[in-house]
């Protein structure tokens, strides 16, 4: 730019800088910069150390900083290896068929199969700056321009003109300015906020869903197999570009365009659109896609780690373990499912196999002998929530037989979860012991019997085992003495 | 390595002046547009074939091809649109190119450029061809209809004094198409040797938006023609590169942008910036990843960049008015291709990473860029 003007110069920085103590304290950035400049271009000696030293400096203070880019000669095809390149030779030829496929339907049918929109009313329009451009606002900034040759002539009065002087009121001149700029503010607003307008009711075309659906059907009925998987995958492609703009609910559009175009080849958009509805918090769709995806493709580790996920969130644990144990078995070093497992159980602990009940003992209500078992027995049912399923069964067994109202078992009893069929077996074969004992009345005073003997006897080590094998065999005694 | 590295697939020289390479949808074949040495317009059609280029086809015309594109047509029949020296603009049949399927003059000097859309696009309007020229006049074609444009932009007509009024005439440099997510929506964004930038907003007929930028502008592309506008990159002489958020449009600021001022030269192994300004001639976006663009420069450099969205695209200003915000634009990479300029590049609509570029050296090159699905 300045012939003549050193580097040193036209940064204004003194030559005294250009030193290693100076660099080592240096914190502003843009200095160090300019500083790397001026020793890189050579205007002040070569200095190789001092050079590298500043470079260091800057790439602490500004890692990302423009004197880091490089530029490198195209290297050749030969840097790569057999293999990399292997994969562009396998899609070229898959391309060529795909080609050929394209020119036979084309010679097949001359006629445009799909329909295309009619074609646009002529128009035109002029770009000339002054006069047309904006026709529609063409007649507002007439109105504003008028009074503004007036203004400037108002303006212009000679110095010595004493007696217009007189008549011109300053108050009244920034008054008018400010009123046109409010005026043009306006304008320019009424202009966006029509575009806005117009946009909006094209939304509300746009979600008329079914509609799109039924069109979208008609065409795909029209398209061949090739010209499909083109679409889907496009929208696929474009699916992807939203979700990674964290536009979840476009990119769900998107893939749901993909699957419809090609259900034979959706498992990736499947999956895809699994992982969005994740994002937007709809574990329920989320699974329903995955288990889609997993149909196409049992061993898909990414759909089966979101679908472990979606169940996660929703709530069913006990799913969700299952599926990080299948992972796992495909991959045993799955980082992600080791750690999610390790969650889980740190959660719900050592979960039982599917079959087994898990229920949360509460606290004995107003008993014959609350008081002296109140102590004794919410104590382990607290200390130890995630152990008692073992023991559970029993008070299971008791849930559907009625009780008398001072003696609520079901509150007693609260199944986190209940597997109805198991309730269900256990309870006829109470039934059936129950009929053979005659009368349920005196089921019922035997259960209450039962019971408090067991409380009684019990007192904190028997009503809660500690280890779930001597849990089940007493399962078992209880069972058998009814 | 695990950034994205560019390396040079295969080489071809040709002994004509390259204007434009375009690959054909679905295939393997690439398509060379240019103009020999004495004026003829050619256009090459290559086939890759593992580790060496064949070529398929080679037709000459009696004007110089000046651009290019398939866009407006559809998988199946995959004509392309082409503008030469003489303002005509034809659509070859590339099967049949004797015969041209659609034949009209448009333009009275050359056709600088060219954009088309709707070809394969579903839902989102007719297949319309849009040309710029060197006479200043944009225009849009339908080959449906005859001989005149559906829609003509051009500058008012010069009655006699065109001697005084020559310089009003400017030269359309570049052109995109944008916004056509719906059968209604859709814009032509131009760019003029003045470094004027005008939005053409077709549905309402009008100039939606209009900017002038400091040099004149070469190389235009919406990062996605057919969802709801989204960005704008710009590329002009003396090596400006703008992107332009075009999601928000402030009443009175318009769309807010994020510029790079020296993104035309060659930074040179060390990071020295050297040599004179050159122009950023063509900038063309990742088709699979819209926030990945490539440039090519006037001393023969490509870069591929990326743009970063900021934490927060809209705020409000004091007035309650929307504002866009503008991202961050990172250089990926940058290597040195030719030692004249790159000025056409087109990625392969179907394979990541597989791109042709033309130089003004003579030649084609196929590259292949590594890795671009990292980032």
């Amino acid at each position: 730019m300045e012939k003549g003007k050193s580097l040193l110069q036209k940064y204004q920085i003194p030559i005294s800088n250009l030193d290693f103590g100076y660099v080592e304290k240096c914190e502003n950035a843009r200095e160090m910069e300019k500083i790397v400049m001026i020793l890189r271009s050579g205007e002040e000696g070569y200095f190789p150390d001092l050079t590298r030293c500043a470079e260091d400096k800057l790439k602490k203070l500004k890692p990302d900083s423009k004197l880091f880019r490089t530029e490198e000669k195209i290297q050749q095809s030969n840097v790569l290896a057999k293999h990399e390149l292997k994969p562009i030779y396998d899609w070229t030829n898959e391309i060529k068929n795909k080609d050929n496929v394209l020119s036979e339907l084309k010679e097949e049918d001359t006629v445009p199969s799909l329909d295309i929109p009619p074609v646009r009313k002529t128009t035109k329009i002029d770009i000339d700056k002054d006069e047309t451009e904006t026709s529609k606002n063409k007649p507002a900034p007439k109105a504003s321009a008028k009074p503004q040759p007036k203004s400037t002539n108002e303006q212009r009065i000679k110095s010595t003109d004493y007696s217009k002087w007189d008549k011109y009121d300053p108050d009244e001149e920034i008054l008018r300015m400010d009123l046109e700029q409010e005026r043009e503010k306006e304008q320019a607003q009424i202009k966006l906020k029509n575009i806005i307008k117009t946009k909006k009711e094209d939304q509300m075309e746009i979600s008329e869903e079914s509609t799109e659906q039924q069109r979208l059907n008609a065409q795909i009925a029209k398209l061949s197999q090739v010209e499909r998987e083109q679409y889907a995958e496009k929208f696929r492609l474009r699916g992807n570009e939203y979700f990674k703009a964290k536009e979840y609910d476009n990119a769900v559009r998107e893939y749901s365009r993909a699957i419809t175009f090609d259900p034979a080849q959706a498992a990736r958009s499947y999956n895809n659109r699994a992982i969005s509805y994740l994002k937007l918090n709809n574990y329920l769709l989320a699974i329903k896609d995955c288990e889609a995806c997993l149909r196409l493709e049992p061993d898909n580790v990414k759909a089966l780690l979101r679908l472990a996920d979606a169940n996660y969130s929703q709530g069913y644990r006990r799913e969700s373990y299952g599926i990080y144990q299948r992972v796992l078995e495909l991959e045993p070093n799955n980082i992600s499912a080791k750690k999610s497992l390790e969650q889980l159980r740190q959660q719900v602990g050592e979960l039982a196999p599917a079959h087994a009940t898990r229920m949360v003992i509460e606290e004995l209500p107003s008993d014959t002998t609350p008081t002296t078992k109140k102590p004794a027995a919410p104590k382990p049912a607290t200390a130890k929530p995630a152990t008692p399923k073992p023991a559970t069964p029993s008070p299971a067994t008791v849930e559907p037989v009625k009780l008398p109202k001072d003696y609520d078992l079901a509150e007693l009893v609260k199944p986190n979860r209940v597997i109805k069929s198991k309730i269900a077996t256990a309870a006829e074969a109470l039934g059936g012991t129950l009929k053979g004992s005659n009368s349920i009345a005196n089921a019922q005073k035997q259960q209450m019997q039962h019971m408090m003997q067991k409380v009684a006897s019990a007192q904190g080590q028997l009503r809660l085992p500690q280890s779930p094998c001597s849990g089940s065999t007493n399962n078992k005694l209880l069972i058998q003495e009814l | 390595m695990d950034k994205p590295q560019m390396i040079e697939h295969l080489h071809e020289s040709v002994a004509y002046t390259v204007y434009d390479t375009k690959w054909i949808p679905l295939s393997a074949k690439f398509v060379v547009l240019g103009s020999k040495p004495n004026s003829h317009g050619i256009l090459d059609i290559y086939e890759l074939n593992e580790d060496k280029l064949k070529k398929v086809k080679s037709v000459e015309k009696k004007a110089a091809f000046k651009c290019g594109t398939f866009g407006a047509s559809s998988l199946r029949n995959r004509h392309m649109a082409i503008g030469d020296f003489e303002g005509r603009l034809q659509v070859l049949d590339l099967e049949r190119p004797e015969m041209a399927v659609y034949n009209v003059k448009g333009h009275t000097g050359i056709i600088n450029c060219i954009d088309a859309i709707g070809g394969t696009q579903l839902e989102c309007g007719a297949p319309e061809i849009v040309t710029g020229g060197r006479d200043g006049a944009v225009k849009v074609w339908d080959i449906r209809q005859g001989q005149e444009p559906v829609v003509d932009i051009s500058p008012p007509s010069q009655m006699g004094d065109g001697v005084n009024r020559s310089n009003l005439r400017r030269d359309c440099w570049a052109l995109a198409f944008g916004n056509t997510y719906n059968a209604e929506e859709r814009l032509i964004a131009a760019g003029y040797d003045n470094g004027d930038l005008k939005l053409f907003d077709l549905r309402a007929m009008g100039v939606r938006w209009e900017a002038t930028i400091r040099n004149g502008i070469c190389g235009l592309e919406f990062d996605r023609r057919d969802i709801p506008m989204n960005k704008l990159a710009v590329t002009t002489l003396e090596g400006g590169l703008l992107v332009y958020d075009m999601r928000t449009q402030h009443p009175t600021k318009g769309f807010s942008y994020v510029e790079e001022r020296n993104a035309g030269r060659s930074v040179g192994s060390n990071g020295v910036i050297t040599g004179p300004k050159a122009t950023v001639w063509t900038v063309r976006h990742v088709p699979q990843n819209r926030d990945v663009f490539l440039t090519g420069s006037g001393t023969g450099s490509i870069r591929l960049w990326k743009y970063e969205y900021p934490d927060r695209r809209v705020f409000q200003d004091a007035d309650g008015n929307k504002e866009g915000v503008a991202g961050k634009l990172h250089m990926v990479s940058a290597v040195t291709l030719s030692s004249q300029p790159v000025h056409s590049f087109d990625w392969h609509p179907d394979k990541l990473g597989l791109a042709v570029a033309g130089a003004f050296d003579q030649s084609v090159r196929v590259l292949i860029t590594t890795k671009l699905n990292t980032l």
